[in-house]
């Protein structure tokens, strides 16, 4: 009946808090369920007279008017006095990030000090290779909760938070802000329903010292490479999507030779094109929401068969065979 | 040219069961026909439930892909609630109140049968999505910007079918408030009425408010799903989060809409079942009606998260509508002290009904501290407190209700060895079934997700859930079997075999279609215990409001 170890600052003020109320209503169980047992037990009928007929009291009506109403202002004032404290704002953050939730990834996007845009870093995932968000311990960490395409929320049960990450169009998005108490990783994901795949929209939170921190940093930055570019006059495959259905159940290319898959998505929904050996996922395009037409570059593969399929919507429509000959 | 005599002891014209059911607008069958259709409902709901438990079992996905389990859950919350919790006890209201108030019929019996034939068109409007590519799969809140998005007709025919039921709660609702305003018996003055009647008169002005709101959105969304209306889509102007402010200004007074009928169910089986009056019944009433306020006041407690919402209003009201809660709790344990207790099936689900009702209360009050929602939300704790209100409160007070009232509609009592078969694996299965998944919430498990990891540690608890779930299914076997055989076979226990207070049990079980050849005087809200006891001088003289020492 205790939420997991609090592992920020705030965290620890919302797990007193919670421990407070679990007594406060223990007792009240307890009390109530205990009278009830007592009741049926001590009362049950034992002859056929007629128990005195008691209307009602106006002055016990008051008392347990009373109680209750007590109870549940020392409650208020508790919760009141602990939002505000786990509400409040550091005036430098010791890092903001832009997080992205879309359907079925997240996208950490730390913002930097500097306005180089190419400066900055973002760490990329997928539901299939969820991502890591580095936090430093002990610095305030802002988080700017931005969605494009439903609401999804930023969860982590060791925090003992959650924010949605609400699609706000030209309104400014929601904001959270915590103190990392511990080093440790974390498990997230998704709190509100997004969609099919939304259970497996999850995350880790790497928290570390500062030195590590900007280690981490400082490594994802260097290995941020370009995205492979197709060598000129290599094949192009042709696919595209409607109605959560693929428009071709086979495609063939050249063994040994990188190729280029242009993916026209027609509708207003996230789909991909991913390749997989058996079970095993050689490439996974990103997800992309229609109308409109991406091109994926895929390595060299050797011959064989293969499947493709969209990723967010594994059904027999969106499945197909890739030959590679 | 012939005649005819309009006499009631004319034989009536001879027409097909069939036909007569069909057409009928005699409220105590439309009653039945609401009853019914509800349980059938329930179990079609009920299937999908276990659906979802077997493929939440264990981790992994067994049987289902991710968008079939979404449709699940999602017809499962539907159906549940909006065809299901809220129909039945409007089938009971419908069966009983007319009774209660010593009247021939509702205000408008043409209105009722209209009202009732909305639903199971509704209904199957609703599943008709499985036809036509996939049922509606955004959770039964249909939170918009994804409902928005969602492709396929499944969502557009759960929008119809669910404001067709919509008109058909606020048909019903008007058809209760004007029968209760204008059909009472003579000397059945406002503080005369059962507190059933009560219950359902506030629960009928809930539902006049609250579903033109919800059937606003509705439409709202229907337009941008298919005209191109920009009402919650954030890509082309619209608020998502106002789609959530409409649902839950219905949604929450909805949660009362369900509760409080199952609360005056409760509070007529506890006074025959201890033989005391229901004590504190006028703060009874009062504490029905400032729910019935306050229930408009809360609606944003559902978007703490959001943090697009005044926090400490909301959370000073949710807390506050626990006080006029609690006041009934104490009405209703003042009750049972010093009273004379039996222990049929009906008082044994209302005894249920009190306490894991209790449960739910104080885990809404925990949730009402949005620094603690902050992490529950979402979560399995919420799927836990909101089965504690609906299923440990209401349906439990739904079952109260029908081996209470069963003699009553048919002059035969329900078998009181299946019944308290069908308690007792009822109740252990839906706390095996529902309390494991506060656990689960607590440590971090979120709501409608269709698979978790193997190392999150929730695969204990999940398990027993889904047995819990299975224990709840097999309690129903009892349960049709009693109601088949009873009907069939059962015992005749003539009109008023629980020793009523109530009008109803003034007529024959079950009543002739006109309702009462002749009413007791009504001179409390207990006329029939009045007449049974009006030889009693003494305990009528006893009658007095003493105090007999307070309690907590």
């Amino acid at each position: 009946m205790v939420p997991p170890e609090p592992h920020t600052n705030e965290a620890k003020e919302v797990f007193w808090l919670y421990n407070v109320v679990l007594v406060m209503g223990g007792i009240v169980f307890v009390a109530v369920e205990g009278f009830i047992v007592y009741s049926i037990i001590r009362y049950r009928r034992r002859d056929d007279r007629l128990p005195t007929q008691v209307h009602g009291n106006n002055l016990v009506e008051l008392i347990w008017t009373a109680i209750p109403t007590v109870i549940v202002m020392i409650l208020f004032v508790l919760s009141t006095i602990t939002l505000n404290s786990i509400s409040a704002r550091a005036t430098t953050p010791g890092v903001t990030i832009e997080v992205e939730g879309r359907q079925f990834e997240w996208i950490f996007h730390y913002l930097d000090s500097d306005t180089d845009p190419a400066n900055d870093v973002r760490v990329t995932s997928s539901f299939i290779e969820p991502g890591t968000m580095g936090l430093p311990v002990g610095e305030p960490v802002r988080l700017i909760l931005v969605s494009r395409d439903v609401i999804h929320s930023f969860f982590v049960p060791a925090f003992l938070v959650k924010r949605d990450v609400i699609p706000t169009g030209d309104r400014p998005p929601n904001e959270l802000e915590f103190t990392v108490s511990e080093a440790g990783t974390y498990a997230g994901q998704c709190a509100e329903f997004c969609g099919d795949l939304h259970a497996r929209m999850t995350f880790s939170v790497q928290a570390m010292s500062r030195a590590d921190f900007d280690a981490w940093i400082a490594a994802i930055r260097a290995g941020a490479t370009p995205a492979p570019s197709a060598p000129a006059g290599s094949a192009v495959l042709k696919i595209a999507a409607d109605n959560t259905a693929f428009d071709t159940r086979g495609l063939t290319a050249a063994a040994d030779e990188p190729f280029t898959i242009e993916f026209n998505n027609q509708e207003a929904l996230s789909h991909n094109v991913a390749i997989y050996k058996g079970s095993e996922p050689l490439f996974n395009g990103e997800f992309f929401k229609g109308p409109g037409t991406i091109s994926y570059v895929v390595q060299a593969l050797p011959a064989g068969e293969y499947i493709f399929i969209c990723d967010v919507h594994p059904v027999p429509d969106m499945t197909g065979t890739l030959t590679v000959e | 040219m012939a005649t005819t005599a309009l006499s009631p002891t004319t034989e009536s014209y001879r027409r097909s069961w069939v036909l007569e059911w069909l057409t009928t607008v005699d409220h105590k069958k439309i009653g039945v026909l609401y009853i019914v259709n509800s349980f059938l409902f329930f179990f079609a709901a009920g299937i999908l439930a276990l659906v979802v438990r077997s493929e939440l079992a264990v981790p992994g996905l067994q049987f289902l892909d991710e968008r079939t389990f979404n449709q699940a859950f999602t017809m499962h919350g539907t159906i549940m609630i909006f065809l299901f919790v809220v129909p039945v006890l409007s089938g009971f209201a419908n069966y009983i109140v007319p009774l209660q108030l010593g009247a021939p019929d509702m205000a408008f019996p043409r209105i009722n049968a209209l009202s009732f034939w909305f639903l199971p068109v509704g209904g199957l409007l609703i599943f008709s999505g499985y036809l036509f590519g996939g049922a509606a799969a955004e959770g039964w809140t249909g939170y918009a910007p994804l409902s928005n998005y969602s492709s396929g007709v499944g969502t557009d025919l759960w929008l119809i079918g669910l404001l067709l039921v919509g008109v058909a709660s606020i048909l019903g609702a008007v058809n209760l408030i004007a029968t209760i305003f204008k059909m009472r018996a003579p000397g059945m003055t406002l503080f005369r009425m059962p507190i059933l009647v009560w219950t359902v008169l506030v629960t009928a002005t809930l539902i006049l408010l609250a579903t033109p709101v919800l059937a606003a959105g509705m439409i709202a969304l229907f337009i941008d799903r298919n005209y191109g209306g920009s009402f919650f889509d954030p890509n082309a102007g619209g608020n998502p989060v106002l789609w959530q402010h409409l649902f839950w200004f219905f949604g929450h007074p909805e949660v009362y809409i369900v509760i409080l009928p199952a609360m005056g169910v409760v509070s007529e089986i506890l006074p025959v079942f201890t033989r005391r009056p229901l004590f504190g019944y006028r703060a009874f009433v009062f504490a029905t009606i400032a729910i019935g306020f306050l229930s408009f006041s809360v609606w944003a407690h559902h978007m703490f998260t959001t943090g697009q919402v005044f926090l400490p209003f909301f959370t000073f009201m949710t807390v506050l509508i626990a006080v006029p809660t609690g006041v009934k709790m104490f009405n209703w344990m003042a009750t049972l002290w010093r009273g004379s207790i039996t222990f049929a099936t009906p008082m044994l689900f209302a005894l249920g009904f009190l306490s894991m009702f209790l449960i739910g209360g104080i885990s809404g009050v925990m949730l009402a501290a949005p620094p603690i929602d902050f992490h529950l939300q979402d979560t399995y704790f919420v799927v836990a407190h909101l089965h504690y209100v609906f299923f440990g409160g209401s349906v439990f007070g739904v079952f109260a209700a029908t081996y209470y009232w069963f003699p009553k509609m048919t002059g035969r009592r329900l078998n009181e060895r299946l019944g308290k078969v069908h308690f007792w694996l009822h109740f252990i299965g839906f706390n095996l079934a529902f309390f494991p998944m506060h656990m689960l919430g607590i440590q971090g498990m979120p709501r409608r997700v269709s698979d978790y990891a193997p190392d999150a540690g929730w695969t204990l608890w999940n398990l027993a859930s889904t047995a819990g779930a299975f224990m709840i299914a097999v309690s129903v076997l009892p349960f049709l079997v009693n109601v088949a055989a009873t009907f069939i076979n059962g015992e005749k226990v003539g009109d008023d075999p629980w020793e009523g207070n109530t009008l109803e049990w003034a007529t024959s079980s079950p009543p002739p279609p006109h309702n009462f050849d002749k009413l007791p005087p009504i001179r409390s809200e207990r006329p029939v215990f009045d007449l049974r006891h009006r030889h009693d001088a003494e305990h009528l003289a006893a009658d007095v409001t003493v105090s007999e020492g307070g309690h907590s």
